[in-house]
């Protein structure tokens, strides 16, 4: 999902630039608010956690492996600010020492992998997680995190070349959700297996990210939630509005936003039937809905097999929700 | 060390943008312009005495990647045409980025990103980064081997497991390591 130099025009990679350094900034900032120097020391041995885990690569299918991304289970891990930073560190190393994805797009790189795939990973497993998750309840909320995260990611990446110019929509939106909804499921499966074993061996750190000095208050957490439900709805929505550019010109006047996305490559489009394209990606969204349900639902079955059963016979497993987290 | 090496980080950083950033504003179609750079940058990669060799193998690795996005842009009115410029700007713009990164030393990087008024925790955030990721890098791989030693024939399924609760190890030795790391920051009178 590294975006290489040379496929973003020059007011998508500014603009998505501005964007993730806002979201940064935003971070940095309320991380400051609560600082002591552990917090940076833990967050900067933690990138280097999520370097070297992307190094691990899994078999997928016949030869071919892929790679975790991480930016779900690191907001799993360590709350939201911090995994922001993190992720964007290790964006902004693998782009300077490694070259893997370009500098010009790096900003465009940090908004799909940091803040996009964490602010979506993150506010998917707290949503599912609820107040005081059983350990079956965190590890499906963090593997269906994982999957939306890389979901999202790769929405938000195809949005950004075709608004460059770069590809047509209706090309490049199926060929990234195609391929990253296999990734994502390699994601979703290694974040469970992690959190499942820090579970077993160390349940307290999971609550870095939770109670400890990385917390974020329960007053702002419906804030976080509202915020990153209306970023994934955005980066859902944004390909469609762009198909329709009246609605989408109109909402950009409306906001003032005249900066933002010009359509002037839309001229490609237009020769094709709008109907014919607003049902093909009308088909995806759909079969993307079917997809993710039948997503989650395989998402307990893997945290029922990954988390072994209490001893307690008393326990009323088959309806899978906890009964004593519903409060 | 050569003269390209010692050349100052935020010289290194500044040229390279702009020259990215004038590849990027080529048009796809008409990105031949973009080889007239190419002698340059060997140019520069001989002098800072890089080995071509590992040069162009890291630019070979990068090159499927580029493939695959250029392909997406077959599709369009001139699409060969376009593919193919937007390939060549875009694997002129990773030489160039791998040549900023391999005469870069980590640390002038960071105070060029200091002076830029980057945020000092992100700044931190980096440098124990770049201080700890080959120690951690190390430490996987380790542990990959201990892992391939006692899983000589396993099946598929336990090797995910396998694979899942050894990263899971590593996140918990990581936290480890990062309070011994503060304990020995504050025994020598770091805040």
């Amino acid at each position: 999902m590294h975006i290489p130099d040379g496929f973003l025009s020059a007011r998508v990679a500014l603009g998505y630039a501005a964007l993730s350094s806002l979201g940064l900034g935003v971070a940095c900032y309320r991380l400051r608010a609560q600082r002591d120097r552990g917090a940076s020391v833990l967050l900067g041995v933690s990138a280097a956690f999520v370097f070297a885990a992307q190094m691990v690569n899994f078999p997928v299918a016949a030869g071919t492996s892929g790679h975790l991304v991480g930016s779900a289970l690191a907001g799993a891990l360590l709350g939201l600010p911090g995994a922001l930073i993190v992720m964007s560190a290790v964006i902004i190393m693998q782009c300077f020492v490694f070259a893997d994805g370009g500098v010009f797009a790096l900003g465009a790189n940090v908004f799909n992998m940091g803040l996009v795939g964490c602010v979506v990973g993150f506010c998917c497993y707290r949503l599912l997680c609820g107040a005081a998750p059983s350990p079956t309840r965190r590890v499906a909320a963090v593997a269906f995190a994982g999957w939306c995260a890389t979901l999202a990611g790769a929405l938000s990446c195809a949005g950004q070349l075709s608004l460059s110019g770069a590809a047509r929509l209706t090309v490049v939106l199926p060929a990234m959700l195609g391929v990253h909804a296999l990734i994502g499921v390699g994601e979703a499966i290694i974040s469970a297996l992690v959190v499942a074993s820090v579970l077993r061996f160390r349940p307290e750190l999971l609550e870095i990210g939770g109670q400890g000095g990385l917390a974020i208050r329960p007053r702002t957490r419906a804030v976080w939630a509202g915020l990153g439900l209306s970023v994934a709805v955005a980066a859902l929505l944004a390909p469609l509005a762009y198909v329709a550019p009246d609605g989408f010109s109109r909402v950009t006047q409306a906001l003032g936003l005249a900066a933002g996305g010009k359509p002037h490559s839309l001229a490609p489009l237009s020769e094709y039937g709008v109907p014919g394209i607003a049902s093909g990606v009308l088909a995806t969204v759909l079969a993307g809905c079917v997809g993710t349900l039948l997503l989650f639902g395989s998402c307990w079955l893997l945290a029922l097999a990954l988390v072994p059963r209490p001893p307690r016979p008393s326990d009323t497993e088959p309806s899978g929700v906890p009964v004593e987290s519903s409060g | 060390m050569s003269c390209v090496h010692r050349a100052p980080a935020g010289l290194k950083l500044g040229v390279s943008l702009a020259l990215i950033l004038g590849l990027a504003a080529l048009p796809a179609q008409d990105s031949w312009w973009a080889l007239v750079v190419l002698p340059a940058l060997f140019a520069v990669a001989m002098l800072a005495r890089l080995e071509l060799k590992a040069l162009l193998v890291r630019l070979a690795l990068g090159a499927p990647f580029l493939l695959g996005v250029a392909s997406l842009s077959l599709f369009q009115a001139h699409g060969l045409r376009e593919s193919l410029g937007s390939f060549t700007k875009s694997a002129i713009c990773l030489l160039t980025l791998q040549l900023l990164g391999s005469t870069t030393p980590m640390p002038e990087l960071l105070h060029t990103l200091r002076r830029l008024h980057v945020p000092e925790l992100l700044c931190e955030v980096i440098a124990l980064l770049s201080r700890y990721f080959s120690l951690l890098t190390d430490e996987a791989r380790r542990m990959r081997r201990a892992r391939a030693g006692r899983t000589l024939r396993a099946s598929r399924v336990r090797l995910w497991l396998a694979l899942g609760n050894s990263l899971g190890l590593l996140f918990i030795r990581t936290v480890s390591r990062a309070e011994r790391v503060q304990t020995a920051m504050r025994s020598r009178g770091g805040a």
